[in-house]
């Protein structure tokens, strides 16, 4: 897998690189503006762009726009946005524009390096991959009489990890219950939600943020 | 995406009548106006006595003042004056709807040549006397003005009715109205002079009210004299906002990063001797590391929220009020952005008001409304809780007026007890 960096910090983008190639990535490019992400993804057409939100010269949202700018460079190219804080605000922008193949984590979840690697995968493969605390900021929103009180508390667990992107297998294997137990809960949860099941996983992420964030 | 409160009011009734709120019909049922008229008619009286009262007291105290009686007699004459001017101050609240508070320096504690200082010194005083000597011929032209365009009006209006009663007016030997037809242009008249009257009226009412401000009002001294006692605060708030963050350091992310380091020594020094220990010890640092940024996130996120920046109030109070442990109604009803300094100081008081709310409240809900008044930003926080809240000298609350009146804001806590509390700020838009 070919990935293109874009990290103003050089401590990380190094510490970045050298994650990645533990794991059998290579990075082909790394950068630390927004315009350098732009035309590296122009050079080299990479898998997989990993974007920190703030970087220079504006130091609020470069990275977000530069990311945005080369998916419609090279459509679908899959975008792993990193930033210092989540926002449940950006998610919803980065998810509005019908986005598969997303991804948008705290810095700091860098430290689990299986897990990151696991979500760089999954987002090169074309999934979505939301931060927990985005989820509980959505979560959080809930107001009074709706159907999402009805959720029991595991069904809002597997609620809680199908916002984050995980599939079936691996929501499984998170809470510890089989396949068809994590099946019936889904099927449970759309009904209560009234949704329609969504054939995929990916569609199936964005069907729950919608309904969370209402975008 | 923003969590709605509808504040659904019915508009007074001056925005339903056709022609809206600055049109003849507009006036004619509002209420402002015929508040206005009454005071415009009687305010000639008041400029009577006070001309009176003055032309007598004042040559007279100042005459004796020979003989040393005129001295208390003239400091009586300005008590009284200044009484005047505060009970003119009230009546125009009521009657033109013009808020001007009392504008005087604080009374000295003792001495009777400070208090005479802050009698004479004060230029508040002699405005006063020019206003109350300023309302006798204010007061003629106003009362003469509206005195014959109310007349004209009734007296033209009620032609058809005077024709009707059998009543004849004669206007000149050629003109006289003694029939209904020839009565009806003449009401038509009255109505048209009724539309002009009111706007008259008004536009005295409004130079009336202007002239006050400026002579009754605290004009610039009073404003220099509160923005400096709140720059002081505000300043003193930035210098514990400071020492909060460096204990905040210190006790926190500091402390962690050291044990972490701790570990990662103990780690490298058993390595060979007892992998499984530095295992351990590993696990730990990492898992010490973890809690280190995380702390330092939400104390960066303290000090300045980044999509207070990025995205502007709406964005930012919606996060705030996603991790208040209750839920939180988010409003915000303004379209422009507002300068930096402002979004901070409204979004530091919701965050504030929150924090107080979780701590103490008790309450079960709460709502956040940013909206626009001319040019005023106004932020408020209700919730359902127990109330009691009150500023006290260094406590959050007070900080927040302090922050709020460094921009020229105000903050007002309304939190009866039983509750429920509701804190409002008026910002300035333009800073």
């Amino acid at each position: 897998m070919r990935v293109v960096i874009a990290e103003d910090s050089v401590l990380l983008r190094e510490g970045l690189i050298r994650l990645l190639a533990d794991g059998g990535i290579d990075t082909v490019a790394a950068t630390g503006d927004g315009p350098g992400l732009v035309a590296a993804v122009r050079e080299h057409r990479p898998d997989l762009a990993v974007v920190d939100v703030r970087m220079p010269p504006s130091h609020t949202d470069e990275g977000l726009r530069a990311a945005l700018e080369a998916r419609a460079l090279m459509p679908g190219l899959p975008v792993l946005v990193l930033s210092q804080y989540v926002e449940e605000r950006y998610a919803t922008e980065l998810i509005g524009r019908g986005a598969a193949a997303v991804g948008y984590l705290l810095k700091e979840r860098v430290a689990d390096v299986a897990e990151f690697l696991d979500a760089v995968r999954r987002v090169a493969a074309g999934g979505t991959v939301i931060d927990p605390e985005v989820v509980v900021q959505l979560l959080s929103r809930r107001r009074h009489g709706e159907p999402l009180d009805s959720l029991t508390a595991r069904e809002s667990e597997v609620l809680g990890l199908m916002a984050e992107g995980r599939s079936n297998n691996a929501i499984a294997g998170r809470l510890r219950i089989t396949d068809g137990a994590v099946e019936k809960h889904i099927s449970g949860i759309f009904g209560k939600l009234g949704l329609d099941p969504a054939p995929d996983d990916h569609r199936r992420v964005l069907a729950v943020l919608a309904y969370l964030g209402r975008v | 995406m923003t969590a709605e409160v509808v504040v659904t009011r019915q508009p007074p009734l001056r925005h339903r009548v056709p022609l809206g709120p600055r049109g003849p019909l507009g006036l004619l049922v509002d209420p402002m106006t015929w508040r206005a008229a009454p005071y415009l008619l009687i305010s000639v009286a008041f400029g009577l006595a006070w001309f009176v009262i003055l032309s007598v007291a004042l040559p007279l105290s100042l005459l004796m003042i020979i003989i040393w009686v005129g001295l208390p007699l003239f400091v009586l004459t300005m008590l009284l004056w200044r009484g005047g001017a505060m009970l003119e101050r009230r009546l125009l609240r009521l009657t033109l709807g013009v808020t001007i508070p009392d504008p005087y320096r604080p009374r000295p504690e003792r001495g009777v040549a400070r208090h005479l200082g802050w009698l004479f010194g004060d230029p508040a005083t002699w405005k006063d006397l020019g206003y109350l000597l300023l309302l006798l011929p204010l007061g003629l032209v106003e009362f003469f003005v509206s005195m014959v365009l109310w007349a004209c009006c009734v007296a033209l209006m009620a032609q058809p009715v005077l024709v009707a009663l059998g009543h004849t007016t004669v206007i000149t030997d050629r003109l006289v109205v003694d029939n209904l037809i020839e009565s009806l242009p003449w009401a038509l008249g009255g109505v048209l002079l009724l539309a002009a009257t009111l706007y008259i009226v008004r536009g005295m009412a409004w130079l009336h009210g202007t002239l006050a401000v400026a002579l009754l009002g605290p004009g610039d001294e009073a404003r220099v004299m509160h923005l400096r006692a709140s720059r002081a605060r505000g300043v003193d708030a930035a210098e514990a906002e400071r020492r909060r963050i460096e204990r905040d350091l210190h006790d926190g992310a500091q402390q962690r990063l050291l044990a972490v380091v701790l570990d990662l020594g103990r780690a490298q020094a058993k390595l060979d001797s007892h992998p499984e220990e530095a295992r351990d010890l590993l696990a730990q640092a990492h898992a010490g590391t973890k809690a280190a940024i995380t702390e330092l996130r939400d104390l960066a996120r303290g000090i300045y929220p980044a999509i207070l920046t990025d995205r502007g109030l709406d964005a930012a109070l919606s996060a705030l009020a996603a991790r208040a442990p209750v839920r939180v109604d988010v409003s915000v009803e303004i379209v422009d952005r507002p300068p930096a300094a402002v979004e901070s100081i409204a979004y530091f008081i919701v965050a504030e008001s929150l924090t107080n709310m979780a701590k103490h409240s008790v309450a079960t809900e709460a709502s956040v409304r940013v909206s626009r008044q001319d040019d005023r930003v106004v932020v408020e926080v209700r919730d359902n809780g127990i109330g009691g809240a009150e500023p006290r000298p260094g406590g959050g609350l007070a900080g927040l007026a302090d922050r709020a009146a460094t921009i020229d804001g105000a903050l007002t806590v309304e939190s009866p007890p039983g509750g429920p509390t509701l804190i409002r700020a008026r910002l300035p838009y333009e800073w």
